[in-house]
């Protein structure tokens, strides 16, 4: 399954968490390139191959999800999962695939990710 | 005898002697005596003076005693002198019925008898002196009857005068009560003359609705001879009618019967106009005032109330006849009737406005709040006399006010729970990968391992702390279908041991199968919180009734599942009632968060559900039961009922 390598785009403003993040999707046997912001990460996804997109929701300029309503534009099928450190799920996050909490710990981001990526229900 | 009452008798002879012996004999009388020698002297003196008698001797030359009497008589002044004949020459009864028939009154013969004479004359003189003061008494009593007749006189005039000045219509009537006379100015307005109001008097003119009545009034006092007194509308010349008071009082005469009647019509328009518009304002106030939406209280100088209008009856549930000296302070709260009392004495005191806020008893025993604005009444003339209030039941906006506060407080708290949450999630992820990746690094001997398992672990509590109290987030972003009593049961094998340690007898009664779409997590937090609180409850034991059923709410119609969460434990402290909700509310001391029924409260809200609780502290036991409803069952069930779960 992780023959063909999967990469995953990393998208964070903070640059310790963003790392660490990395490396443990890495751990997980994902390509992982990372973007230090929305723009970035536009530029990125416009430039080369990615297929999944794992984007902090709250973020100088350009949030969360507008980088995944703008992704959706031109890459629909381009998955996009947010994850935040927010309490309540923002009324726009229903432009990603899937809203995530960080707490989960890097087990279940893993798990979820893995969900996203081959298609299975979201919930359980 | 009196000199003025003295008589004059005139003595007439031609013979000196005679007369001279005439006076000796009547000197004794003391009237007054007057002489004359012949008939010619008689005449002169009887025209000068009053004679009384006349004393003559019947022949004399010239002129005779009788031609000399009927000179005498000819005049009528002389009619009725009394004339006495002396004759010494004719003494025959014929002389004598001659001398009668002259008019003569007496006669006497000679000789003489003095005493005889003096009789005779005494006695004309004294008819003569009564006649006298009759005639006298008489001219008097004429003389008074005249004055009198003028000052009559003078007494209609001014009356007239008097009568026709008044600003009253006035009216004199017979005693049959025919008109016969009215003043000046029921001419003036009802543009008649005499001729046209003798017949009917007033009656054309009183206005038709009243006549009826108005005459029988009459017509009775008339009858009884007693005054009379009505009210009703006179036509005006110009054909508007007038309110008129209209008296009438008998006047009686010496007899005591009646001679007369007095009437008067006096304009009441404009006071009745008045009168009329202070009945109008004061009905006007009262039909305000009964359907203000504010209770009004009118006090007066004493400080004791006058006036409640309905809206406050209708609260109390009482009215001013029932106790009215204290109705109000009655009604009051007994922790606020001092309070009431000060500010409203001192404000009476001072005579300013007040505003106070109160419990009042409504009619229903409930205490309500009220904020009651009191304004003194100044009259006009600036004349103090009482106040008038208003009260208005503010118990809902305190409440709403109330729960404003504590709403603000708990949103206050939501956001601040958000901005922790988040400055703790951030770090928190970036801790948990790092370790995750250390715990699995090749070069970690066992013991470097076993420290990296250790903060993993306690790190797992933080994530699970914030989760559970400083988040609300959903892990899915779709509702699975959540079986209630699925969720229940996880709970309560999680804490069965809890439940066996405390000796707790376990009440399942799951009544409906029913699913509902949902987060089992966010559920089953609830459920942990509730069934906890009911453990922790119940140290010394108790009973623990789980109970699920299906239900249509009342007031929306909506079904869902209504689940009871009841313990028999410490009971709930009234005074916390309010307060169970609110975050970081604990009655745990140290060992709770604080958070676990804010939190519970918060999912069972996002389901658009309802939490409820009721605690009672008795003798025999407490008890307190939590109710929580999820709506969201489309229609009714027929399979809900799982009969193998009744009372497992």
């Amino acid at each position: 399954m992780l023959e063909s390598k999967i990469t995953i785009l990393c998208v964070d403003d903070e640059e310790i968490p963003l790392m660490l993040r990395r490396m443990v999707l890495e751990k997980a046997g994902y390509d992982v390139v990372t973007a230090r912001s929305a723009a970035e990460a536009l530029v990125i996804v416009a430039s080369r191959h990615v297929d999944l997109v794992l984007s902090d929701y709250l973020m100088p300029s350009l949030s969360g999800t507008e980088l995944s309503r703008q992704i959706k534009v031109n890459r629909p099928s381009l998955p996009v999962i947010l994850f935040s450190g927010v309490n309540e799920v923002p009324a726009d996050a229903a432009y990603a695939d899937l809203f995530l909490s960080k707490v989960v710990g890097p087990v279940d981001l893993c798990e979820k990710i893995a969900m996203v990526l081959g298609n299975l229900p979201l919930s359980k | 005898m009196v000199a003025n009452d003295q008589v004059n008798i005139l003595m007439v002879d031609d013979q000196p002697a005679k007369l001279l012996s005439y006076e000796v004999i009547l000197g004794e009388l003391g009237e007054n005596l007057l002489k004359a020698s012949s008939g010619t002297e008689a005449l002169e003196q009887l025209l000068k003076s009053d004679v009384a008698v006349v004393l003559m001797d019947v022949s004399m030359p010239d002129l005779d005693g009788f031609q000399l009497a009927d000179m005498i008589r000819e005049h009528p002044r002389f009619q009725k002198t009394a004339i006495i004949f002396i004759s010494a020459v004719h003494l025959s009864d014929l002389d004598r019925i001659k001398g009668y028939q002259r008019g003569a009154v007496d006669y006497i013969s000679v000789p003489v008898v003095p005493e005889v004479l003096r009789a005779k004359v005494s006695v004309f003189a004294e008819l003569h002196r009564k006649t006298r003061q009759l005639e006298k008494l008489n001219r008097d009593l004429e003389l008074r009857v005249a004055q009198r007749t003028q000052e009559l006189r003078a007494s209609e005039s001014q009356f007239r005068t008097l009568a026709n000045t008044i600003p009253q219509l006035a009216w004199i009537a017979g005693p049959d009560g025919s008109a016969v006379w009215y003043n000046k100015r029921w001419y003036e307005y009802t543009a008649t003359s005499w001729d046209e109001v003798r017949i009917d008097g007033a009656k054309p003119f009183i206005h038709p609705d009243h006549a009826e009545r108005v005459l029988a009034g009459v017509e009775r006092s008339w009858a009884a001879g007693e005054p009379w007194e009505d009210t009703f509308p006179l036509r005006r010349h110009d054909g508007k009618y007038r309110w008129f008071l209209s008296r009438a009082i008998p006047i009686h005469d010496a007899n005591g019967a009646i001679a007369r009647w007095f009437g008067t019509n006096t304009d009441i328009t404009e006071q009745k106009l008045a009168q009329e518009k202070v009945v109008e304002s004061e009905r006007r106030f009262r039909t305000m005032a009964d359907t203000a939406p504010v209770m009004i209280w009118i006090a007066g100088l004493d400080q004791r109330i006058t006036y409640f209008n309905k809206p406050w009856i209708e609260f109390t549930g009482r009215s001013l006849d029932q106790n009215a000296a204290d109705i109000w302070i009655s009604g009051v709260h007994p922790e606020d009737i001092d309070r009431c009392r000060k500010v409203f004495a001192s404000a009476f005191a001072e005579r300013v406005s007040f505003s106070l806020e109160y419990r009042l008893r409504r009619f229903d025993g409930e205490y309500r709040w009220i904020v009651d604005n009191g304004v003194p009444l100044i009259g006009p003339d600036q004349a103090f006399s009482g106040y008038i209030g208003g009260s208005i039941d503010i118990t809902e906006r305190k409440q709403a006010e109330a729960a404003l506060i504590r709403s603000e407080k708990l949103a206050a708290m939501g956001r601040l729970a958000g901005i922790i949450a988040h400055e703790i999630n951030n770090p928190l992820e970036a801790i948990a990968n790092a370790f995750f990746l250390l715990r699995r690094h090749p070069s970690l001997d066992r013991d470097a391992r076993r420290y990296a398992d250790l903060a993993e672990g306690e790190l797992a509590r933080v994530a699970h702390i914030t989760r559970q109290t400083l988040s609300f987030y959903r892990e899915s972003q779709e509702p699975v279908s959540v079986s209630i009593f699925e969720v229940l049961d996880n709970v309560l094998d999680l804490q069965s041991r809890r439940i066996k340690a405390n000796g707790i007898a376990l009440d399942k009664r799951f009544r409906s199968s029913a699913a509902i779409q949902g987060f089992p997590n966010e559920l089953k937090q609830v459920f942990l919180n509730l069934i906890g609180n009911a453990i922790e409850a119940m140290k010394d034991g108790g009973r623990l009734r789980i109970q699920v059923d299906e239900r249509t709410e009342e007031k929306s119609g909506r079904r869902g599942v209504k689940i009871l969460i009841c313990d028999t434990g410490s009971g709930i402290d009234p005074k916390f009632a309010k307060r169970i909700f609110e975050p970081f509310f604990t009655t745990k001391e140290t060992k709770g968060t604080g958070l676990g029924l804010w939190i519970s409260r918060g999912i069972i809200q996002k389901y658009d559900g309802s939490i409820r609780f009721r605690s009672m502290r008795l003798a025999s036991g407490h008890a307190t039961c939590f109710a929580i409803f999820i709506p969201g069952l489309p229609a009714p069930q027929n399979a809900g009922f799982n009969a193998s779960l009744v009372g497992a």
